[in-house]
């Protein structure tokens, strides 16, 4: 399975009954109803680990981008009408900056290893509080409250995964509470975020940007105000899209298939 | 008002330090310039005239390794292509076309180990990147350990192990055209050249050439000659390249501490005291 192509719904189960398998490609698995296929007997896996580190690089890129104005700085240098490079025209320092983690799992952890190296102040919101040892290796400060992070943050990042808690997670209350001089990138699921929201802030400058390589839905409709929006940037669900990383998650996944069929132990099954 | 001006503090190469400007400001000390490459200054000239020259060394550094490591990130990933996918009002394409290259594991040489170039190793080790380094002069090896970074005498190693070269060097006479038809035959063709440092340290033409035939895989230039291109130029046209305008130290902060320095320099000189960057003309 891969974007969520085929939708499995109890028709689809129902019409095969020799199925014994769904390997989902990537980590999440919320567009899976696992009740409903555990009734029909029927195994699933993921592709959970090897999307962490190309997940967590676009995290970091999505920030430098935005921050630096990197998509608008290329429009001006190729643009038929520049004369000249404005001397007023800055973006803002990451160096120094202070990222706020919403979701310390892999992935976030994985992008604070980056933050760290640029000299960021990283602070984290989770279900639980990550051990000591993890947390002085990036440098990284538990916000126990999630409204500690949002109004400190310069950057705040969300990688964690859809579940009914999550849902909405970032809504109007959360996004006042941001800095208006701060931008939300988003590398976990469209739905994390209320979308509507999310616009209103972005036009009414309560945040000052958002980059996201998730929305709900994908594609967004064509004449949806993110897309017009100077000040975010959007990628089509990029966050593994590497040669090498969907070479290993189809790798995993016929492993898994071919285990399942065999009757063997599944790797990576999601129980 | 000329006899009046004791300090120049250098926006963006302007004005221009010509012989006619300095006989024209006798009471001129110091200038002072925002940033830390000198290559726009005729530095003998100037210190002829016994005016002092100094540079901001420090407030650079971060921001340009933030920027070379923005420009990594985003070539590898074609993140300005995808985004235009993404908001474009056709949603044709496939996503297999849409694949980039994994940063992590990936082998970064960087080319001028000075302060900027360090402060990329140790942003690229955070990204688990193998790192090469040609320079000068070798690191003390404390510093090599510090971010696993292995030296290369010569060039030639580094270009042909990198899977992304980032030329973070000063303009001097000999680093004019470093990277020409050589260097870049030398490097592998799936390989991407990015250059913070300047534009006239790449041999454009050959740049363009080997571009086109598939002799590298894709350029990142954040600097080039002139700046802007004129808008004909090939390089506008290339898909495998990202141009930005010299955005290396152009940040809210960059731009405050650059002043700061300029400032700290200025005063130093004005009262005859040693200045915390002064240049002198080698």
């Amino acid at each position: 399975m891969w974007y969520h192509k085929p939708v499995v719904n109890k028709e689809l189960l129902q019409s095969l009954p020799n199925l014994r398998i769904v390997a989902s490609s990537g980590v999440g698995i919320d567009h899976l109803d696992l009740n409903l296929l555990s009734s029909f007997g029927v195994k699933v896996s993921n592709t959970p680990f090897i999307v962490s580190t190309d997940t967590a690089d676009l995290g970091m890129a999505l920030m430098l981008a935005s921050a630096r104005r990197l998509v608008e700085g290329y429009e001006m240098a190729v643009s038929p009408d520049t004369e000249y490079f404005p001397a007023d025209w800055l973006g803002a320092e990451i160096s120094g900056a202070t990222l706020g983690i919403v979701g310390m799992g892999t992935i976030g952890y994985k992008v604070a290893e980056r933050a760290k190296a640029f000299e960021m102040k990283i602070l984290y919101h989770n279900r639980s509080q990550r051990k000591k040892e993890e947390e002085s290796a990036v440098g990284a400060v538990y916000c126990k409250k999630i409204d500690d992070l949002l109004q400190q943050s310069d950057f705040v990042l969300l990688s964690v995964n859809l579940t009914p808690q999550t849902h909405k997670l970032i809504g109007k209350r959360e996004l006042e509470l941001m800095k208006p001089t701060a931008t939300l990138i988003n590398i976990s699921r469209g739905l994390v975020v209320d979308q509507d929201a999310l616009v209103e802030a972005l036009q009414n400058k309560v945040i000052k940007a958002a980059a996201l390589d998730v929305t709900y839905p994908e594609p967004l409709p064509r004449d949806h105000p993110l897309l017009k929006l100077k000040n975010v940037i959007i990628t089509p669900h990029i966050g593994s899209a590497t040669k090498k990383t969907r070479r290993i998650m189809m790798e995993e996944m016929t492993g898994s298939i071919q285990a399942a069929l065999a009757g063997l132990p599944i790797p990576h099954e999601v129980l | 008002l000329s006899k009046k001006v004791q300090a120049i503090y250098l926006w963006w190469h302007k004005p221009v330090i010509d012989r006619e400007l300095l006989q024209s400001l006798p009471n001129l000390k110091v200038i002072a310039n925002s940033g830390v490459g000198m290559d726009h200054l005729d530095l003998k000239l100037v210190a002829s005239f016994g005016v002092k020259m100094a540079n901001a060394p420090h407030a650079v550094s971060s921001s340009t390794a933030d920027a070379g490591m923005a420009l990594l990130l985003v070539s590898a990933r074609r993140l300005v292509e995808v985004h235009h996918i993404a908001i474009s009002s056709s949603m044709d394409y496939c996503e297999a076309d849409i694949l980039g290259v994994k940063v992590s594991g990936a082998t970064l040489g960087i080319i001028g180990m000075g302060r900027i170039g360090y402060k990329i190793a140790l942003r690229a080790k955070a990204f688990e990147m193998k790192i090469l380094y040609h320079n000068r002069t070798r690191r003390k090896a404390q510093e090599e350990h510090a971010v696993g970074a292995t030296y290369c005498e010569k060039i030639d190693s580094l270009l042909q192990q990198a899977d992304f070269v980032m030329v973070v060097v000063s303009l001097t006479p000999q680093t004019r055209n470093l990277i020409g038809k050589r260097e870049l035959e030398l490097m592998k063709p799936t390989a991407t050249l990015i250059n913070i440092s300047r534009g006239a340290v790449v041999d454009q033409e050959a740049l363009v050439m080997a571009l086109q035939t598939g002799v590298i895989g894709a350029a990142a230039l954040d600097v080039t000659y002139p700046e802007p291109l004129p808008r004909d130029h090939p390089l506008l046209q290339l898909k495998n390249v990202i141009i930005t305008p010299h955005l290396g130290i152009k940040t809210d902060k960059a731009t405050y501490m650059i002043t700061e320095e300029a400032v700290k320099n200025i005063l130093a000189a004005l009262s005859g005291l040693p200045m915390p960057s002064e240049v002198l003309p080698s």
